[in-house]
């Protein structure tokens, strides 16, 4: 079951208001590479994964994304609150306005409802898989098109720290789908009579203080 | 609540290294600069552009007690991802525990002091309901 830990995963105030950044930054709750349907695609994805690491890794992404959902509801209500119908109209939000008010509703950024549609569950593991690694991309992406967007720092915060987490699930995500990839038979997804990890050793060298390279475009690869 | 400061300082000079593994233990920032980041594996981390990652500092008892519980929740929910795929990494399952009791016992101070973040806190045990008194996070909570 899920239960309501009231505080967020990390600290939102924004002072400002900025109508703009709102119809932007609501695409990471309602577009196709939100949170909303991140969440929604992990949870459901999770049921017929083949192991317990699958099993345990989309539960506990899935329901991070669920925090990730209400950090970005929270900087669009807070970019919003202040807001007067003038400005609301200024900044082409009116047509929300006449829908929902001030009220939050996921949406991409250009007000195109959120849609199941925007991410898939096939029943293959390593189909599925894929698809989350990219997804993690994508909302990377996303989130340095919002951060090309804005320089209020109370903004800058948040994306900065929500881009590093599609970069850390994306390579959750790729070291599970190498794993699977070693050990699930091809054609029946059935696991071999003896799983192996994939090896750390090669896996963690570039971790080395030594060779780590502060610009290593690896870890998107 | 708190201050975005952006450090200019050379992160990098500051990964931590558990000197008890052998090489094959990724490298890990502390669990202060791991929340910072969003990322608490140095070798994960990726800076955008020129942006440095806000350093977040509390400017009063509550605040410092809060960011302190949530680096070491942060901490523990980041060793919790890793494991659910390295089941048998025994010296990240001792790092992950001390994390975990760590945030545990600020969560339990910090609840006693100011009021719940969950609904099962020994806090709420008294008139009127603190649940619902207690500033909502989107309000300007924590």
């Amino acid at each position: 079951m899920f239960s309501y830990q009231k505080r967020l995963q990390y600290p939102i105030n924004i002072k400002k208001k900025d109508l703009r950044m709102a119809k932007y930054l609501i695409t990471q709750y309602g577009g196709s590479n939100g949170e909303l349907a991140a969440a929604l695609r992990y949870l459901n994805q999770r049921y017929t994964m083949p192991d317990n690491r699958g099993r345990a890794l989309l539960s506990d992404i899935g329901t991070e994304e669920l925090a990730h959902v209400e950090m970005i509801s929270t900087m669009v209500y807070q970019l919003m609150k202040d807001a007067t119908p003038d400005e609301i109209r200024a900044a082409g939000l009116d047509s929300h306005y006449a829908e929902h008010g001030k009220a939050l509703y996921p949406t991409d950024a250009n007000g195109v409802p959120f849609t199941v549609t925007y991410f898939a569950t096939t029943g293959d593991p390593l189909a599925d898989i894929s698809e989350d690694m990219a997804a993690e991309q994508k909302a990377r992406a996303v989130y340095e098109n919002l951060i090309d967007l804005t320089t209020d720092p109370d903004v800058l915060g948040p994306l900065l720290w929500l881009r590093q987490r599609e970069i850390v699930h994306y390579n959750r995500f790729k070291e599970l789908f190498k794993y699977y990839q070693k050990n699930l038979k091809k054609g029946n997804n059935q696991f071999t009579s003896q799983p192996v990890d994939t090896d750390n050793n090669t896996m963690y060298n570039n971790m080395l203080l030594n060779q780590f390279q502060p610009n290593n475009n690896d870890k998107f690869m | 609540m708190y201050n975005y400061n952006f450090s200019e300082n050379d992160w990098y000079k500051n990964i931590s290294r558990n000197t008890n593994q052998t090489n094959m233990m990724p490298s890990l920032f502390t669990p202060e600069e791991g929340y910072n980041k969003g990322n608490l594996f140095a070798n994960l981390y990726s800076q955008y552009k020129n942006y440095k990652p806000a350093v977040l500092t509390a400017s009063n008892e509550k605040d410092r007690l809060f960011l302190n519980y949530a680096q070491n929740a942060f901490a523990a929910h980041e060793l919790n991802l890793y494991l659910d795929l390295h089941p048998n990494d025994t010296s990240m399952i001792t790092l992950f525990n001390d994390y975990r009791e760590k945030a545990d016992q600020l969560m339990k101070e910090y609840e006693s002091k100011y009021g719940p973040l969950n609904i099962s806190s020994n806090s709420l045990n008294q008139t009127p309901f603190v649940w619902e008194q207690e500033t909502w996070p989107w309000e300007g909570g924590m």
